[in-house]
């Protein structure tokens, strides 16, 4: 569920290392010889999370605050500065900032320029099996030790709009950064030889529409799943589509005193997670601030399709239907078209409920809030190439039920600054391979564990019958009763990926 | 770990001096009472099986053991030992692959700088804001750029005797604008006694990485490119220490089992002991403040500081020339 706010499109011109140089002839006879080339230590493509939080990062520091920085980026980045919303409205695109991500921006003093008001803590997650019932439940004790910079709290739920437009205020108080917004990056090609005897002949530059060119010691690929900056690096990235979608919407939820609105204080409501799987892909409902939650459901294309045709009546009988109904009478329900409302009202009168162990009911629906996106699996083959680094989705594509694709890419973030600054303090090239072995070992075995976790998980309760499901049952069972085994995976939910 | 030692070794050490041998051996025995190697007591390994001379000084210069090969390039100095050329002009193309022969090296560059760092925060006077580096025996250049690239560096002035070496250097250092046209970096095809006599006492910071155990007079050596640090600055190097461990993984396994490291490239008799280094210093009157930095390299991980292990093998070595 990460940097979905900004999707761009691949570039037409990508070019591969070898039809490069065939271009880069034909681009001499029209480059302007006399002009000098605009070089620039780092040119991050994307101003998503990843992106803007490097960007922050190495602008924070003062051993990297010197490099000469620009960002690319296709969509205009004052409205995403400007984002602003009523206290009744939401946008459908959150994520939930581990610990540890938090901790970060902290570090990197974007924290407080994000709007606290339209945040929330959650201290318990709750998990269970939708066939079997088998649950496990996350309470987040805590004296447990993580804590983030909002205080403690297992992880910390925020607009994705909240946190870029935070980012871009505290990077527009440290200053320093070319911004090329609303810019497009046509290709990206290789240097020539410049009249001072400089070879840049293995040096990225960018190729904006409007004809800027921007030479980079390092091209930071923070361009989403589609990366053409990976295209560019000749990365391969492997994986598989899951034929799942997620549909996100933003909810209202009935005031019923457990898990809601603390007048005054959101933060100190007890807020809790909840996620069911199901056969066709876990529901998860998440808490925002006051009764408002954000939804992610991953289920099958048509199921997806036919969530998103429905009307608000009957989109909210079927949310509700997702946390409480047996999965036989939700296959059922998806194959009508339209009045799930009744049916599933007289269905629930059948169906005992625990209403501690379920969200609260849903009551509203935000207006063009119900969207959906395809879930994929993609993992670059390595993160980084000469003169090339790829964080966030451009190097890796996760399923959303654990929620750590934005999490994983604050992780590379903060490796790869810290990679950089350790570069530039013993002299080294901060875009020679030499000097960025460190962050691709630190991130690639770490984020592959994580994504293959996410990804098990993902299968094993696609099964709806068979042995699988009372032993996956057992396990979860077994795993609540286990407290140490149970830490660890809360650490890694509070975590930033690290695995070790 | 053993064959990177084996490699660090081999590929930056270059035979800088060699004046006369009469003149050596006057100077070393004179002035450098250095005890012999195989007399030494402190180090916590048996004595290593192969016993250099034992005439008191450095280990002296190697009898015509090395091959009198043509001088494929290089400034035509008496002092330059042709085989010690040819065999880094072969090495010239792989210097800058970061998975290629010098590796190793590369991923030592970080712990130079931090241990000049260490040298030059030891003082009770804080070191000038700038400072004019010279490296002696640079090779393709990888300390050199990197100390170029640091903004407390006002230049760095980088000496090889192989012009082969040094086009490779460079050709790399003009990938990156930020080393060229500032004049920053400077490369000559020098040694270190070609030098101008009006640089002496000039320089900051005079390094001397992998040199020393490839040197015939090591004593000659370290008393020349003394002479070029300035009042208060400080000469810095690294090398290996002559125990049985660096004669076991340089010699017996590198050299003589393996074959990765022709025959003859090391001569473990040249190495010089933590100890000998700082006597030779201690019996000079403007030296004092030494300090040591073993190093031990870790497979897959690179190289680790082990307080202690200079007494076994890699290790850095600095003195500072007494202010005025």
């Amino acid at each position: 569920m990460e940097s979905l706010i900004i999707r761009r499109r691949a570039t037409q011109w990508l070019c591969s290392r070898n039809s490069c140089r065939i271009k880069q002839r034909m681009l001499r006879a029209y480059s302007n010889a006399t002009s000098k080339p605009d070089i620039y230590d780092v040119v991050c493509v994307g101003g998503g999370p990843a992106g803007l939080s490097l960007l922050t990062a190495l602008r924070s520091s003062a051993a990297t605050s010197n490099l000469r920085v620009a960002l690319v980026e296709a969509q205009d980045l004052s409205k995403t500065k400007s984002f602003n919303l009523p206290p009744t409205q939401y946008s459908n695109r959150c994520s939930s900032l581990t610990a540890s991500s938090c901790q970060f921006l902290h570090e990197i003093g974007a924290w407080d320029h994000l709007q606290q008001d339209r945040m929330t803590r959650y201290q318990d997650m709750r998990v269970w099996d939708g066939v079997s019932g088998a649950s496990i439940e996350f309470e987040y004790e805590r004296t447990h030790g993580v804590q983030n910079a909002g205080g403690q709290g297992m992880a910390c739920m925020v607009e994705n709009l909240n946190l870029t437009s935070g980012l871009l205020k505290r990077l527009e108080e440290l200053g320093g950064v070319s911004t090329f917004d609303k810019s497009k990056v046509e290709s990206i090609s290789f240097g020539e030889e410049t009249e001072d005897g400089a070879d840049l002949r293995e040096w990225p530059v960018v190729h904006l529409a409007g004809g800027k060119q921007l030479h980079a010691r390092l091209l930071v690929g923070a361009d989403g799943a589609n990366s053409p900056v990976r295209s560019f690096a000749g990365i391969n990235a492997s994986g598989w589509d899951y034929n799942r979608h997620g549909v996100v919407a933003t909810l209202q939820l009935e005031q019923t005193g457990y898990d809601t609105f603390t007048p005054g204080d959101p933060y100190e409501a007890p807020k809790v997670a909840y996620q069911r799987f199901l056969p066709t892909g876990p529901v998860a409902m998440l808490p925002m601030p006051g009764n408002y939650s954000t939804l992610v459901w991953s289920t099958t294309p048509q199921n997806a399709a036919l969530l998103k045709s429905l009307s608000p009546k009957d989109f909210i009988a079927m949310v509700n239907a997702a946390f409480r109904l047996s999965t036989v009478d939700l296959g059922y329900l998806h194959t009508q078209t339209s009045n799930q409302a009744e049916e599933i009202s007289w269905r629930l009168q059948h169906t005992p409920v625990d209403a501690h162990a379920v969200p609260a009911p849903v009551i509203g629906v935000q207006e063009n809030s119900v969207a959906s996106f395809p879930l994929k699996f993609r993992h670059a083959d390595t993160y980084i190439a000469e003169r090339v680094a790829l964080v966030g989705d451009a190097a890796h594509t996760v399923h959303p039920l654990a929620g750590q694709g934005l999490n994983m890419g604050q992780g590379d973030v903060q490796s790869l600054a810290k990679t950089i600054q350790f570069a530039v303090e013993h002299g080294l090239d901060i875009g020679a391979t030499m000097s960025l072995e460190a962050y691709n070992a630190e991130r690639y075995a770490a984020n592959h564990v994580l994504m293959g976790v996410c990804d098990k998980l993902h299968k094993l309760y696609s099964v709806g019958s068979g042995p699988l499901v009372p032993l996956r049952s057992l396990g979860l069972n077994l795993v609540n009763s286990l407290s140490p085994l149970k830490g660890f995976l809360m650490e890694r939910a509070a975590g930033n990926g690290k695995v070790f | 770990m053993k064959t990177s030692i084996a490699r660090v070794a081999r590929h930056t050490g270059r035979r800088i001096t060699q004046p006369s041998a009469t003149t050596i051996r006057h100077q070393t025995t004179s002035s450098s009472p250095l005890p012999p190697p195989h007399q030494t007591t402190t180090s916590p390994l048996p004595p290593p099986p192969a016993q250099p001379s034992s005439s008191s000084t450095l280990p002296p210069p190697p009898s015509a053991a090395q091959p009198s090969l043509p001088l494929p390039s290089g400034p035509s100095s008496p002092s330059v030992n042709p085989s010690e050329i040819s065999h880094f002009n072969a090495l010239a193309s792989t210097w800058w692959d970061p998975h290629g022969s010098s590796r190793a090296l590369h991923l030592m560059n970080p712990h130079r700088h931090d241990f000049i760092r260490s040298c030059l925060s030891s003082t009770s006077t804080p070191p000038p804001s700038t400072l004019r580096y010279l490296d002696v025996g640079c090779g393709g250049g990888i300390f050199a750029e990197s100390a170029a690239r640091l903004p407390t560096a006002s230049s760095v002035t980088a000496i090889d005797p192989s012009s082969t070496i040094l086009s490779i250097a460079k050709a790399h250092a003009a990938r990156d604008p930020s080393l060229i046209g500032t004049g920053k970096l400077e490369y000559r095809n020098a040694t270190i006694e070609s030098l101008d006599k009006s640089e002496e006492g000039k320089f900051d910071v005079v390094t001397c990485f992998e040199v020393v155990e490839h040197v015939d007079d090591p004593a000659a050596f370290l008393d020349h490119c003394g002479r070029f640090v300035k009042p208060g600055g400080w000469l810095v190097l690294s090398t290996i220490a002559r125990t049985w461990m660096s004669w076991f993984t340089t010699n017996l396994v590198a050299e003589d089992i393996l074959g990765i490291v022709p025959k003859g490239t090391h001569d473990w008799r040249k190495y010089i002991n933590e100890e000998e280094m700082r006597k030779h210093f201690s019996k000079r009157r403007e030296w004092d403040s030494p300090r040591v930095m073993g190093v031990v390299y870790v497979p897959g991980v690179g190289w680790k500081e082990v307080p202690g292990s200079e007494k076994v093998g890699n290790y850095f070595f600095a003195v500072r020339k007494k202010p005025e």
